[in-house]
């Protein structure tokens, strides 16, 4: 019983980060249209900028304010001078843009960093554990699934409860409207892509202490994001929380029950859902 | 098919033919290699070129050829290369048509999406099923005997393998550009450009799709076990996903507006990969850069700046005729 309760747990740990990657990746796309390849290197970034602003200050906190920030200076910039330029040769050429800026961005990790995992220590209370149910469970996985909340309900009430998140919801179903409507969308895009860029950057801090920096990470996370967006709808936020929960459930179950079959039972998944309703569990008919 | 190109075609045979009596060993074996890449990428801009259908899933049937050719090879003694090469080939083309009706249910950012997701699972399979794959560890083989029919030919060697390579490469990549000019490969190209225009003139779009996703997938899968007849030796890596953006480059580099593009790509990239990599550790970095300037700067790739400056140097008119010939 408290076996499937620890499995449980980790399992909603795990659904937190794949929340808080996958749903700056379906809000560009929903917004922009722009399947951003970087995202999960951005990820990345965020993890090894954290890791050595620890080495250097020790302050996990600190780290968890400033490379959101510097992850979202990076990705105004990327939306600014290299997404917009190629804006007019159409979806691939974005695409095909953050495919190579991943590339570029894995390479130089891999270069400044080395092509070995890292591990990295919080250190403090965070890194102790706490008594659940009469078992004493590692508070960081608790405190990842508390960011993930946090962040879907900050995200929901910006979206359905203020000016910003009406302009948003309208500029996902025709910008070129809210355009003519003298909203300065081009803005709103750098704005859009940099806080996705932000948000994934913030859930690399986060990732780092749970399952170590290497260079490959950012590719691991990328195709459990993609298969979250797939299984969610592409573009809906609220099926990238339903499916996060479901994969990250699925995989912690997955080990422990059919260990061998663990990797396949996510894309197993996805196949199903693709045949039932190939626009996703909440995706908009396309 | 102009006469002009005729010449073309056959001179480059002729020139690859000769090329055995004057590279050297290892330079034989890096073309060797351009031409497998060359027909992975081929069969890879039939799909993006042609067909408009951006995947990053392509190597999975370039793996699974190369794992089937190795597997083949090592549990049926005796098995002849051509017995091999149409075993890999079979498995493919079952596979793709499996994957294709899934896959091509979706479009554009979605497909590629669903491609990359594919091919993951194949390299999560690869690597987990390690008694038939050999997990991380690959697999080794020995190159079979090639029965010609009069005579038995060992292809140890590396000018034999060369020939092999380069003949029946050769000929799959001319029947490649045959397909391309069937009924069949021109309706994929005007549904790229106006599907619904098709649909209305009564063509079946779906069904188009998925022979030609079917069809790519079974070239690559030839490519792959060429692959593993090269290298004799197969790991993981031929189905990873490095694979499968490898060709993406390569297609994308060589351009893919035009049919010989990526076969010219093929050759930059990989004189470029053994020199950069003999020079730097950093070379898969400039990869990137050279990725990132094309797709900022020219996004034709080489054969379009190559088309391009032809036109300059030649007639403004044979420019012209040069774009209109370009996706035909």
């Amino acid at each position: 019983m408290s076996n499937i309760l620890v499995f449980f747990l980790h399992g909603l740990a795990y659904a937190g980060l794949l929340f808080l990657v996958s749903s700056g990746l379906t809000l560009v796309f929903g917004m922009m249209n722009v399947l951003n390849f970087a995202h999960a290197a951005l990820y990345m970034l965020g993890a090894y900028f954290s890791y050595t602003v620890l080495n250097t200050t020790g302050q996990f906190w600190l780290s968890l304010i400033v490379c959101p920030l510097a992850l979202f200076i990076i990705g105004a910039f990327i939306e600014r001078f290299l997404l917009r330029r190629v804006h007019i040769f159409g979806h691939l050429h974005e695409l095909l843009l953050t495919f190579g800026l991943a590339y570029i961005i894995t390479e130089t990790v891999k270069w400044l960093w080395g092509n070995y995992p890292l591990a990295v220590n919080i250190g403090g209370y965070l890194d102790g554990t706490i008594e659940l149910f009469g078992l004493a469970y590692p508070i960081y996985r608790i405190f990842i699934f508390v960011w993930g909340v946090l962040v879907s309900l900050a995200m929901a009430l910006i979206l359905f409860k203020t000016r910003l998140g009406i302009i948003l919801r309208a500029a996902v179903n025709d910008n070129e409207m809210v355009n003519a409507l003298g909203i300065n969308v081009p803005l709103l895009f750098t704005g859009v892509f940099a806080f996705g860029a932000a948000l994934s950057g913030f859930a690399g801090v986060i990732a780092g202490p749970l399952l170590s920096t290497y260079p490959g990470m950012a590719q691991e996370i990328l195709v459990d994001a993609f298969v979250v967006i797939v299984v969610g709808g592409f573009g809906s936020l609220g099926g990238a929380l339903i499916a996060s929960l479901l994969i990250g459930e699925l995989q912690s179950f997955g080990v422990l029950l059919f260990p061998k079959l663990s990797l396949v039972l996510i894309y197993l998944l996805m196949s199903i859902v693709l045949v039932i309703k190939p626009s996703g569990l909440f995706g908009e008919k396309q | 098919m102009t006469r002009k190109s005729y010449i073309s075609v056959v001179s480059i045979f002729l020139v690859c033919a000769l090329l055995p009596f004057v590279l050297r060993r290892y330079q034989l074996n890096m073309l060797t290699e351009i031409i497998i890449f060359a027909l992975y990428a081929v069969s890879y801009n039939i799909l993006l070129g042609y067909a408009g259908l951006l995947s990053f899933g392509h190597a999975m049937f370039f793996g699974l050829g190369a794992f089937t050719a190795a597997i083949s090879i090592i549990h049926i003694s005796h098995l002849s290369v051509w017995s091999c090469l149409l075993i890999a080939m079979g498995a493919t083309t079952i596979v793709g048509f499996a994957i294709g009706s899934l896959l091509l249910r979706l479009k554009g950012a979605y497909f590629a999406l669903l491609t990359l997701a594919f091919n993951s699972l194949f390299y999560a399979v690869a690597t987990k099923w390690h008694s038939v794959t050999g997990g991380d560890d690959g697999l080794s083989i020995k190159r079979p005997v090639v029965n010609l029919g009069f005579t038995l030919l060992k292809i140890n060697t590396v000018t034999a393998f060369y020939y092999l390579t380069f003949v029946i490469i050769g000929l799959v990549i001319v029947f490649c550009w045959y397909f391309t000019h069937t009924a069949m490969g021109q309706t994929v190209v005007l549904m790229r450009e106006n599907e619904d225009r098709m649909k209305f003139l009564g063509y079946d779009t779906s069904l188009s799709r998925l022979i030609l996703f079917t069809f790519t997938g079974a070239i690559a899968g030839l490519a792959g076990a060429f692959y593993t007849l090269h290298f004799q030796f197969v790991s993981v890596s031929a189905i990873s996903l490095d694979m499968a953006t490898a060709v993406l480059l390569i297609t994308f580099v060589g351009g893919t507006g035009t049919f010989w593009g990526p076969i010219l790509g093929s050759f930059v990239y990989i004189i470029l990969q053994n020199y950069l990599s003999d020079i730097t550790d950093r070379w898969p970095l400039f990869m990137g850069f050279i990725f990132i300037l094309m797709v900022l700067f020219i996004p034709g790739g080489l054969s379009k700046m190559i088309l391009t400056a032809k036109g300059y140097l030649f007639e403004r008119q044979e420019m012209g005729k040069a774009m209109e010939g370009e996706n035909s």
